[in-house]
């Protein structure tokens, strides 16, 4: 990813929208008695259209505003999530994504070991009262619930960040534009003729 | 090149960790009033605006998306109201009885009140935003020390007890449920009497545990539970007695145990709160910082 300040601005932009949509929306649905996180899956279409080093970044940012923003204790939520994101960014690193399906996984596994991960900091840190079972439940419907939310949100990210990811302006680039210096005018001049009336020289 | 890339990225991953652990460490150690809280209640304010905002915003597309879950749980629980409402029709007309026979005895004990919460000034707020793990049950509410609220108030929604305030800017506040693990409320079984404290159970939030209630003293399941807001004149529990808490839904005792194991169903929704009432003011209470 080509990181510019028009692109960095468009990345705090996705950061403080998911945050607010998470507080005020997400987190008051409820799926089987689970509340669907979007954080983690944010952070990993960053990490897997940036590489690690958005990715951890990245995750670090939105950790952090979310306990801000929740008062909750801050670096918890930074700490797993900037994981979260570096993990993504390496996986894409070594990696093609070749099918369609490897975002929404990789998202349902990687939101899966988030929130494992903030269970085992939330337990060393001490929890005074006793932990339901049911906890084991909240994480594995999170991951489900992250492979179904990651099919529309891992696409909408990729067309905010379009103009950064070097895939796809290389992509773009490939088949807009000819092989030989001077080609493009000469198909220019080519496709002119060819669209010429009959009969007019 | 590539190696310069990979140690510059190691070194940022590094920092990042280093950055997270220092944090985590700093705020545990520090007071509520140190750099780090101040920092993180300016960002809070400076968000509550953009909060409330979209937390009105998007109430119509939440309410759509819940209505259809909420239609499957109705299915169920139309069979159970059934039958409940059998059992409160014969409950209410001994209700009835006792309530004339009790405001006079209250009248005679110059003890005439309009409520639970009387002395208190209720402040009403909207939920404007809530944390989307079990291990923090809080969620955030629009006015805050503005409006005069204060930590330790107590928050009760229509329906019974919610939580307590735990952390207050000038324009919002932190409720921290009674779901919450670092909640822990005194309540009192009706009406036999019989007092312990009601703990909730993480990852659960439709259940509360009744802890040091002696095995010997009899509770039955759907006995109410309200809280005993006792005071011994040093210290005091921070909520009033006789808020509604939720009802016995199981009591259990076990042979090596001193106490019963009583769970209790809270009244309030907790997971579907919109608006709540902050209790401001009211009494001094020993102990709770005013």
């Amino acid at each position: 990813m080509i990181i510019t300040r028009r692109i960095a601005v468009r990345i705090a932009l996705v950061i403080v929208a998911t945050v607010l949509l998470e507080v005020s929306f997400f987190s008051y649905l409820s799926f089987f008695g689970t509340t669907p996180d979007i954080v983690p899956l944010v952070v990993v279409a960053l990490g897997l259209l940036g590489g690690a080093l958005v990715g951890a970044v990245c995750g670090f940012a939105i950790g952090l505003l979310l306990d801000s923003v929740l008062l909750q204790t801050l670096g918890v939520s930074a700490l797993v999530l900037l994981s979260v994101g570096f993990l993504a960014g390496r996986y894409r690193e070594g990696t093609e994504i070749s099918n369609s399906l490897i975002p929404p996984l990789l998202a349902g596994a990687l939101t899966f070991c988030a929130a494992a991960g903030f269970a085992a900091i939330q337990l060393m840190l001490g929890v005074h009262t006793p932990v339901s079972l049911l906890v084991l439940r909240e994480i594995f419907v999170k991951g489900l619930l992250a492979v179904v939310l990651a099919v529309p949100i891992y696409p909408v990210i990729r067309i905010v960040l379009r103009s950064a990811i070097v895939d796809d302006s290389a992509g773009r680039r490939r088949a807009r534009s000819p092989i030989t210096p001077g080609a493009r005018r000469a198909g220019r001049v080519r496709g002119r003729r060819m669209r010429r009336p009959a009969g007019v020289s | 090149m590539y190696r310069k890339q990979v140690r510059r990225r190691r070194a940022v991953l590094v920092v990042l960790i280093v950055a997270a652990l220092v944090l985590l460490s700093t705020q545990f150690s520090e007071s509520q009033g140190g750099p780090l809280h101040s920092m993180q209640r300016a960002v809070a304010s400076v968000f509550a605006p953009l909060e409330e905002g979209a937390t009105r915003a998007l109430k119509p597309a939440r309410d759509l998306i819940n209505w259809v879950d909420e239609t499957f749980q109705a299915r169920g629980q139309n069979s159970d109201l059934h039958s409940q409402v059998q059992q409160l029709r014969t409950q209410l007309a001994t209700a009835q009885g006792a309530e004339g026979e009790n405001q006079q005895l209250r009248k005679l004990l110059g003890l005439d009140r309009q409520g639970t919460l009387a002395g208190y000034k209720p402040v009403t707020a909207r939920v404007i935003g809530r944390s989307p793990t079990v291990w923090y049950s809080t969620v955030t509410i629009d006015p805050g020390s503005g409006s005069g609220i204060q930590i330790d108030d107590p928050v009760v929604s229509g329906d019974g007890l919610v939580g307590r305030i735990t952390d207050v800017t000038h324009g919002s506040a932190e409720v921290t449920l009674i779901t919450d693990d670092r909640s822990s409320v005194s309540a009192r079984v009706l009406p036999s009497g019989p007092e312990g404290i009601a703990e909730p159970e993480v990852g659960n939030p439709s259940d509360l545990l009744l802890d040091f209630i002696d095995k010997n003293q009899t509770v039955h399941q759907g006995q109410m539970v309200v809280t005993a807001g006792w005071s011994n004149g040093a210290i005091s529990s921070a909520f009033p007695p006789g808020i509604p808490i939720g009802e016995v839904s199981d009591a259990t005792v076990g042979e090596q145990q001193i106490y019963q194991r009583v769970h209790v169903q809270p009244f309030a929704d907790i997971r579907g709160l919109d608006f709540v009432q902050v209790a401001t003011g009211g009494p001094p209470r020993p102990g709770v910082p005013r």
